[in-house]
């Protein structure tokens, strides 16, 4: 069995390190880019959002570097991502790739008994002993999270820091090194290093950047291919940006979702606008919006692609919030057409508005 | 009290339960006009740009009539089989609506589970208790709706020399302005139409039974299960699918049903704004020329791809 797995963000890091450790073979396919894109957007239906497309154009380069299964996370409705397996495994049927789909599912659709077999024909695939096979998932998931740590505290930082373009310089290199390293422990030492380190940059405490908080549909906020980048636009320009979605928070979000413990906060930030469970993460974008302005942030771009339909919901709601909470609001909705002139005006017009709203408004002018 | 009831979305499946609720509660119905071109109009002005159409006629439908009643009627569908959704958008439509469209009069935001009795009843009373404080005539009103709902049912069969099924979300199918007025069209041209209501239930859960995963949609359940059983038991000669412009549940399901059906004939016609009639005619002739020329010699077409006299 060889393994590949479709990108989202620093995923692939962890699934490295995770296979890295369990002795499992595995393929990574590329990362996200205009050849995947364009391959998935020709074997997929036209309306289809994009983050199923750019998934196509991953199998299907890994399975032209030897991949035979593929592992997929699932969900069950009422967003389009629940029934993404279905239709992608009809898909690489009909262009006559075989390949085996493993979906660990959410328990509510398939149940406890199901998902433990499929986990199962993951782990039987692996010739390390039961205490190892832990040892490496509790690793695995230990990288995302510093993973995840140091890539906020980096954009968070950009900000403040002294010499420009530090943060982004670390980060880019933390990637690298460790995607580069075959050993799994040594690649979590490599990690916590950094986290010091980008403890250690130098900041000018006395700035005063303007903050933006990220939010919108989880997959185009986290994979920066189909954003185009926003974040490191956004650290570029010595803006303090700030995301909650990333994929640590999403694992913690699926397993405290069985004792509904999950983001109590942001879930009750969002009561007042919208008070119901609608699919995707309409409900953790508008609390994030609502948050953001309590937390005195400047301002807040919403991100989704072309069609997604939690969000569309969100996106009515987000300029009632932006009225009553003073809190500008830019949605960029992203699709396959990736036009990145047009783009950025926009970032940059909306980043300058935020800039004279600071110097007239807030001074009284 | 004046109630409002917007004619769009899921009215033309539950509008008996609503209006006989509240008309027997004593409560002056005000319904709006059928979807015409105003109607379109206001609410394309009114929704957020990315909705689909139906969303937006819905928000049309609301902004005609919000001026006119005390409370208006925005069912809050979540569910309308167990465990089955139908939309992220019905899920979130009282607030799609409240944030979309200014100075609107209170609206209904409970939710609704149609197939659940005790939830539906729970619904009735918050709402009712507006009009009257007596539970008794509530819970009569109450029945009085389940008993109309109960006895109404939509979904047209005629079968003819050709026969299509006409697939689409209910919404489309049931509004001759959003679908231009396909059924008649049709009807004109002496082609039979059966819609999934007609589909025999125990082929089409057969159907369903080879998907890998239990579908989550009530949608999709029934336009597979139904397209699939009536292919399968040879009752018509084609498909026309009528979907709305990024529908994000027909995204899936077309392309699941042409896998399924493989090479059977089926016109998928995408409906937006735009109300030029020309091109969806002539793409409806020529779909239908097709299954006429097809009917004679039906059995001894190669499939495709195939040639059958290679001399």
């Amino acid at each position: 069995m060889k393994i590949t797995i479709p990108h989202m963000g620093n995923v692939y890091i962890a699934a490295k390190i995770l296979f890295d450790g369990l002795g499992i073979d595995y393929v990574i396919p590329p990362l996200n880019n205009k050849e995947a894109l364009s391959l998935g957007s020709k074997y997929s239906p036209d309306e289809i959002c994009l983050p199923f497309k750019l998934m196509i154009g991953n199998y299907i380069s890994g399975i032209k570097n030897g991949a035979d299964t593929i592992l997929l996370v699932g969900s069950c409705g009422p967003c389009r991502f629940g029934e993404y397996s279905e239709l992608q495994c009809k898909i690489l049927q009909h262009l006559k790739m075989n390949v085996d789909f493993i979906v660990l599912d959410a328990v509510k659709s398939i149940g406890l008994d199901e998902l433990f077999r499929r986990i199962k024909r993951i782990g039987n695939e692996s010739s390390r002993n039961s205490m190892e096979k832990i040892k490496a998932v509790i690793r695995a998931y230990n990288a995302i999270c510093i993973l995840d740590d140091i890539e906020s505290r980096a954009h968070y930082m950009a900000g403040y820091e002294k010499s420009k373009g530090e943060c982004k310089r670390l980060l880019n290199s933390c990637k690298e090194e460790v995607y580069a390293c075959k050993d799994p422990d040594k690649a979590l030492k490599i990690l916590r290093n950094y986290r010091k380190k980008i403890d250690c940059i130098a900041v000018d405490s006395s700035k005063n950047p303007l903050k933006i908080a990220i939010i919108g549909e989880i997959y185009t906020v986290i994979e920066p291919f189909t954003n185009l980048f926003i974040e490191d636009v956004l650290m570029d320009m010595g803006v303090s940006t700030k995301r909650n979605l990333t994929p640590s928070w999403w694992l913690k979000d699926m397993l405290l979702k069985i004792i509904k413990l999950n983001s109590r906060e942001l879930l009750k930030a969002s009561d007042e606008y919208l008070p119901l469970y609608i699919g995707g993460h309409a409900r953790e974008c508008v609390g994030e919006a609502v948050l953001a302005s309590k937390n005195g942030f400047d301002g807040a771009i919403q991100l989704f692609p072309m069609g997604c339909m939690p969000e569309i919901v969100s996106k009515a709601i987000l300029p009632t919030i932006s009225r009553d909470k003073k809190l500008p609001v830019l949605s960029l909705i992203v699709d396959e057409m990736t036009g990145e002139a047009g783009y950025k005006t926009r970032i940059e017009a909306f980043i300058d508005l935020l800039e004279r709203r600071r110097e007239h408004v807030f001074a009284g002018n | 009290m004046r109630v409002g009831i917007p004619k769009g979305l899921l009215y033309c499946k539950y509008h008996p339960f609503f209006e006989t609720f509240f008309s027997s509660l004593g409560a002056e119905i005000i319904n709006s006009e059928n979807t015409n071109k105003r109607i379109l109009d206001l609410g394309v002005g009114t929704c957020v740009d990315e909705a689909c159409l139906p969303v937006k006629i819905y928000h049309g439908h609301v902004a005609s009539i919000k001026d006119s009643c005390d409370l208006i009627v925005i069912p809050r569908i979540m569910q309308v089989c167990q465990n089955e959704y139908i939309c992220p958008k019905f899920c979130g439509l009282p607030e799609m609506i409240i944030h979309s469209i200014p100075g609107m009069p209170q609206v209904t935001v409970l939710p609704l589970y149609m197939h659940d009795k005790q939830s539906l009843y729970k619904w009735c009373l918050s709402y009712g208790s507006l009009i009257t404080r007596n539970k008794n005539k509530i819970k009569n009103a109450f029945e009085l709706a389940l008993k109309a709902q109960n006895g109404f049912s939509t979904g047209i069969s005629e079968v003819r020399k050709i026969t299509v099924m006409l697939a689409g979300h209910p919404y489309i199918i049931n509004d001759p302005f959003i679908n231009m007025d396909i059924v008649n069209k049709l009807k004109a041209k002496g082609i039979g139409i059966i819609t999934e209501e007609f589909a025999p239930e125990q082929v089409s859960e057969s159907q369903v039974k080879k998907l890998l995963k239990k579908p989550f949609w009530t949608f999709h359940r029934n336009l597979f299960g139904a397209s699939g059983a009536l292919c399968r038991q040879k009752k018509i000669h084609g498909i026309i699918y009528l979907s709305s412009f990024a529908c994000g549940i027909d995204s899936i399901v077309i392309d699941l049903i042409r896998f399924n059906l493989e090479n059977f004939p089926m016109l998928v016609i995408k409906l937006d704004e735009h109300t030029g009639e020309a091109g969806v005619d002539t793409r409806l002739e020529a779909f239908l020329d097709m299954l006429e020329r097809r009917m004679p010699d039906e059995n001894n077409h190669p499939s495709y791809g195939e040639c059958l006299y290679s001399g």
